[in-house]
């Protein structure tokens, strides 16, 4: 291999990830609210994505570090490059909604309303709503050169608004400017009273906007703009950000706080007087300024994608199955006993993984369960099988694992009932992420102890179920269950990681693994065998297997790769990855399985893995990766594979210069891999539906025999 | 679809354990129990389930690092934070049982190896350990430590091909010592126990150094001087082959061999085992952390133990040796199994090595043998009335077989030589207590009957010294049966009938000798027993 960095910047890659997603967003063929779903999930993947990488690299840049990333690309390079694509998209975004989604929903009456559009009946709800409601919640405060700025909340809107300066300093204006923080006013849409059909709102910040001057009385008020700053993450992630960047540079950590402010999103009719004062005191280069024709914080239309009617302009639901392995009301341990059962969701229900711990709490046979948690909530069914399990004398242990600052008060309360109902609660692994979703319950049985384990792909959160394609293994092979025990061991301290049977973890061996079974598909193809490798990530990211893959591809192994986010390989280059494809399914479902193919010489070997192929989750995150065993799942799990990489409808293939086009096929018949899948689990429930209808099973009482 | 995993429910033919309940074993009942293994640099517990035919299903393995050695083998004690930490450790080892509702003392079986023994406030420390976690550790010695651990490995040597018929050496490097055990096929032939360890050698040469290896030549000389005892113990027969036991061995095959799952026996070409020793001792312990993902004080014995097997390896002129995932704690759960399906083959090595001794001693074989069948045929028909557990069988008939051997020492009060033989020769595989009992059934085949200042007896419990005058009371008979030293009863039945032991012996006319002997030995049988002896020439010769 040559000298020439071989890898695109990932976060170039990903921002490319990001233009796929607007890409929907701007499919005339999709229903209106479809396309404002996809705005809004934009916005929040921009939010994130300015939120966790731009502010290491801004850091970086800001204390001369010129080290150049994998793709040979220094700090300063990065960030100029990362500002002029991320413009350009905002720049789209605001053109998509403005020209393209909004006027279709105003014309399907579902109107936001503007200042000067405000009828009558209107003008005079808002007033009372505002005098009674809006003026005492909100609270104005003055910022000048001599005022700290205020302590905004990252995230969330404020209003700007600019005043007729009273006095001069050696001849020039002194400038009189507050700011009106919304963090402590909860809604956005403010529904209108309406004559005609439709939905009629205004945002908040328009309103504000239009009665701004209520606030300061006697003032003559020449501007009220809104804007929203996005902070640099907190330290933690930070650091995960830059830590291959970064090592040994700790004191570039404790000048954090100067770097706090990485973007500024304000609305376009800002002053130029205005948005300099802004940029100054948030200490901000001027390419962070984004502003903008559209709503700020798209990420909030979520909202009005989930108003109720308007079905014209949403696309139809598809309901999750029951799967066929799992009656309704089949004991699971016993189906358990006799196989493993894959699900994927959400075309397949959550509800056995559900119906899992509930059963598992209730079963006097049951002696422990040992699961870890992510992002969920008291309400969650999981969590009260949970504790009814503790209640019901089991030994119940949970590794909860507090993310963000932002999410960790609700985490601590229901953390804390876990804790209460007698749960034994382990809060995270210092250094390392749980990032690994597993459940294992430990059960008696007359022939011994049996486990039973639960392996997911995706976090135990049966709302992110619905949306996100997970797929879940049920297990009660023997090995599997001692490797989930001991990892649950090793996690919450019991024992020192021991060598698995069946299963990889990170950060011990999934990476080596992975590498070995490259390797061996390599070693394959030299001696003239077929070789190949299928790999569905949501990110491929990490150096090593980059280059392994390149290697293989070098060797004539035949690699496609499934890759929904970023991906830094180019795929393609003759001498290099000629023999690598490398897709990306942006379609109504997240894509968010990762699942793992190795031809190994005719005997195929399929993984499912919590870890994309990122250094962080290699290295600094605990994951596990599970062999799927039975011929029937391994035979399923290739099946979705290749019918991804078969769709002609919500496919984009990536090209040698990292950019990507949608696949579209006019010879073959249109093949949308999401509907396919769905059709699939439709299906398999009619037959199962079909099937139990020739079965009658009468309630008996105890003990009573027909025969 | 071809696959030669198949799916998850095909299991890979496993000698020694059932890891997955097959269909046949439904039926059977299992009970969960518990070994912790308290050794020199970690405390490790293995949780498994024994049925009722005796195998054993490993569940759950779990270890923490605790350097106990550290402390013994350089200041002689345990220092408070080691014992506290081992507490942290045991607390959480409860909580784990407890899971699996492990509960009783008769399914936990938690034992401590030289580093607890050696130290000099081992009593502070087991006391500790039991206010504080209700465990009872049973410190246990080197010869305990290859006997049990040979029990692990037993079943293995009788399925895997390569072992059999061949002198096999079998090598168990610790911290503390070093054990071996020399095997052909199923047979022992001699067991010997260095005080060579990795810690110890480690802590006594590295007062110096302390992030690097000690010096290479250093501790070959050490492990040289041991190895030239060990060719002298050998003699001129030497070995077929080598199989090395410890987890420094374990790691290095997992390292070294592509396709070696622990389950199986591991070839290892003794040149990769040079290179990756060789590897090893160039590197720095923080080195050896990183890069192969150890702790501490595994990377610090990994060294000295590579070292130690390649040397005898080398001197003994092999090219490969083979290695084994078995432990200690192996034998400890085929031993908590064997109570319920006592293994009779183990008590035949045990024997094999008590005839060993009575060739050494050059006892008289005709005579030992006769009252050792003698012995057992008494046993066997006083065994189920007076509830004696069928394992001491081999006690009995260990003391008859050598209860003579004191006569090579003096004869007269040849009884009392006979024990303190029996407590110093190399007899394989009964542990300490077994060989201070045994050796005290043989010390009572002859005159006074056992009081409490006797030394030995008195250290006994009371179901220990019940069984001690049931044993040696049992012995005078049969010693009294073979009188005549000629063999000629052998063939007797026995009979309990009321206030009345009465044996039957076939074909005989005069039994006074006999008769007579039994008189002599006292009173011993009658007062254990409450039964009085009878000979009686049987019916059907009289007839």
């Amino acid at each position: 291999m040559t000298d020439t960095p071989q890898l695109f910047n990932r976060e170039l890659s990903w921002l490319e990830f990001n233009s796929r997603v607007l890409g929907e967003a701007r499919d005339a063929s999709l229903p209106l609210l479809e396309r404002l779903k996809f705005l809004a999930i934009t916005g929040s993947n921009l939010d994130e994505f300015f939120k966790v990488r731009v502010g290491g690299l801004q850091l970086l840049h800001r204390r001369g570090v010129s080290r150049h990333d994998p793709s040979g690309l220094s700090p300063g390079e990065q960030l100029r490059r990362i500002h002029e694509k991320a413009r350009a998209m905002v720049g789209e975004q605001s053109e998509c909604y403005l020209n393209e989604v909004e006027p279709g929903l105003t014309a399907a009456g579902l109107r936001r309303v503007t200042g000067a559009q405000l009828t009558e009946k209107q003008q005079s709800f808002l007033r009372t709503l505002f005098r009674d409601e809006i003026f005492s919640v909100l609270t104005p405060m003055r910022i000048g050169a001599d005022v700290n700025f205020p302590l905004l909340v990252h995230e969330s809107l404020s209003v700007c608004v600019r005043m007729q300066p009273i006095e001069q300093f050696d001849g020039v204006d002194v400038p009189r400017i507050a700011v009106i923080p919304f963090n402590a006013y909860p809604l956005r849409f403010i529904t209108l009273p309406s004559d005609g059909g439709g939905y009629d709102y205004i945002l908040l910040e328009d309103a504000v906007c239009l009665f701004a001057d209520r606030f300061f009385k006697g003032e003559t008020i020449l501007e009220s703009v809104p804007f929203r700053i996005t902070r640099n993450a907190d330290l933690a992630l930070q650091e995960e950000q830059a830590s291959d960047l970064m090592s040994g540079m700790e004191d570039l950590l404790e000048a954090r706080k100067e770097a706090d402010c990485v973007r500024l999103e304000i609305a376009e009719n800002a002053s130029e007087e205005l948005v300099e004062f802004l940029r100054k005191l948030l200490n901000l280069d001027p390419n962070g300024v984004y502003p903008t024709s559209a709503p700020l914080d798209m990420s909030a239309f979520w909202e009005l994608v989930g108003i109720s009617g308007f079905d014209e302009l949403k696309i139809d639901e598809w309901l999750p199955q029951p799967s066929p392995e799992i009656p309704p009301t089949a004991d699971l341990f016993e189906i358990l006993a006799e196989r493993d059962v894959l699900l994927y969701h959400p075309y397949q229900s959550f509800e056995p993984v559900i119906r899992f711990l509930e059963q598992a709490a209730a079963d006097p046979d049951v002696l422990a369960i040992k699961q870890t948690l992510y992002r969920t909530s008291s309400k969650s069914p999981i969590v009260s099988a949970l504790m009814k399990a503790a209640e019901n004398g089991k030994h119940v242990a949970v590794v909860v694992e507090l993310k963000a600052r932002f999410d960790e008060a609700r985490n601590i309360a229901w953390a804390k009932d876990l804790e209460r109902a007698g749960v034994q609660v382990i809060y995270g692994i210092k250094g390392l992420k749980t990032h690994a979703k597993v459940c294992v319950v430990v059960r008696r049985e007359p022939q011994g102890i049996r486990r039973y384990c639960h392996f997911g792909t995706g976090n135990y959160n049966e709302i992110t179920a619905r949306i996100y394609r997970d797929a879940s293994l049920f297990t009660s092979d023997n090995e599997l269950g001692s490797d989930a025990v001991n990892f649950m061991y090793a996690i919450t301290g019991y024992s020192q990681p021991n060598r698995f049977h069946k299963l990889d973890a990170a950060p011990m061996t999934i990476r080596s693994k992975l590498l070995e079974l490259i390797e061996g598909e390599i070693e394959r193809k030299k001696q003239n065998q077929p070789a190949e490798i299928m790999v569905k990530v949501n990110s491929l990211v990490d150096p090593p297997l980059i280059e392994a893959l390149y290697r293989a591809s070098q060797a004539g192994v035949r690699i496609r790769l499934n890759v929904r986010g970023a991906c830094c390989l180019i795929p393609g280059v003759a001498g290099l990855s000629e023999n690598i494809d490398v897709v990306s399914i942006i379609d109504r479902f997240l894509e968010h399985a990762r699942i793992l193919y190795f031809h190994h010489g005719g005997d195929p070997q399929l993984f499912l893995s919590s870890a994309d192929w990122m250094p962080r989750n290699l290295d600094r995150r605990l994951e596990l990766m599970v062999p799927v065993e039975s011929p029937e799942n391994r035979e399923r799990l290739i099946d979705i594979l290749k019918t991804y990489f078969r769709d002609n409808q919500k496919s984009h293939r990536q090209k040698k210069d990292g950019s990507y086009r949608r696949i579209r096929s006019k010879k073959k018949m249109p093949l949308r891999s999401q509907e396919i899948l769905f059709r699939e689990a439709i299906d398999d429930s009619i037959r199962i539906s079909q099937a139990s209808r020739t079965v009658f099973v009468p309630h008996l009482a105890d003990g009573e025999s027909h025969f | 679809m071809n696959s030669e995993h198949g799916t998850s429910r095909q299991t890979r033919e496993d000698p020694l354990r059932d890891r997955e309940p097959s269909p046949e074993h439904r039926a059977t009942v299992s009970r969960p129990v518990a070994v912790i293994d308290i050794g020199t640099t970690s405390i490790r517990m293995e949780v498994a389930e024994i049925s009722n035919d005796g195998s054993v299903r490993t569940l759950q393995q779990l270890f923490q690092a605790v350097n106990l050695g550290k402390d013994t083998f350089t200041t002689g004690s345990l220092q408070k934070n080691t014992i506290e930490k081992c507490v942290r450790i045991l607390k959480s080892y409860r909580q784990v049982l407890n899971e699996f509702q492990i509960t009783k003392d008769d399914q936990i079986r938690i034992v401590a190896t030289s580093s607890v023994r050696e130290a000099e406030n081992r009593l502070t420390f087991l006391d500790r350990i039991y206010s504080a976690t209700g465990f009872q550790i049973e410190p246990i010695e080197e010869p305990d430590v290859v006997r049990i651990t040979y029990l692990g490995i037993q079943p293995f040597l009788r399925v895997e091909s390569a072992l059999s018929d061949r002198r096999s050496l079998i090598v168990e490097v610790g911290g503390g010592s070093t054990e071996l055990l020399l095997v052909q096929g199923e047979d022992v032939l001699a067991s010997h126990t260095y005080r060579l360890g990795t810690v110890r050698l480690w802590e006594s040469l590295n007062r110096m150094q302390s992030t690097h290896m000690p010096g290479r030549e250093i501790m070959a000389d050490r492990i040289n001087q041991m190895v030239d005892q060990i060719q002298h113990q050998l003699g001129k027969e030497g070995v077929d082959q080598m199989v090395a036991l410890g987890g420094d061995m374990r790691f290095a095959a997992s390292h070294l061999l592509e396709d070696w799952t622990p389950d199986e026996l591991g070839r290892l070409p003794l040149q990769e085992l040079d290179r990756f020793a060789d590897l090893i001792l160039h590197q720095s312990f923080d080195q050896i952390v990183r890069k192969f993902r150890l702790s501490y004080d595994d990377a610090a014995t990994l060294g000295p133990a590579l070292l130690v097997n390649q040397t005898i390896a080398n001197r003994l002129g092999l090219d490969h040796l083979l290695v084994t995932r078995f432990s200690l704690r192996d034998g400890l759960l085929k031993e908590m199994a064997s109570r319920e399906t006592w293994n009779t083959s183990f008590d035949e090595q045990i024997l094999r090595s008590a005839h060993e001794v009575a060739r050494k001693f050059h006892l008289d074989l005709r005579h030992a043998e006769q009252v050792e069948l003698l012995s057992r045929k008494l046993f066997a028909a006083l065994r189920t009335e007076f509830g004696i557990d069928v394992r001491h069988e081999v006690l009995l008939r260990t003391a008859a077989l050598l209860h003579e051997s004191g006569m090579y020492l003096e004869s007269s009060g040849y009884h009392k030589h006979s024990m303190y033989i029996m407590l110093h020769c190399e007899l394989f595989g009964l542990s300490r207590r077994g060989l201070l009992l045994a050796s005290l059934v043989a010390r009572y085949h002859r005159r006074a009957s056992p009081k409490p200042t006797h030394q030995g007896y008195d250290t006994l419990s009371r179901e220990e010294r019940v069984l001690v005058r049931q044993l040696a009371a049992i012995l005078r008979v049969a010693d009294a049966l073979d009188r005549s030293r000629s063999a000629r009863v052998g063939d007797i039945e026995c009979e309990i009938q009321e206030r009345r032991f009465v044996i039957n012996v076939p074909h005989a006319t005069d039994l006074s000798v006999e008769q007579l002997a039994i008189k002599q030995k006292g009173s011993l049988f009658e007062d254990i027993f409450g039964l009085q002896v009878v000979l009686r020439p049987s019916r059907k010769s009289v007839s």
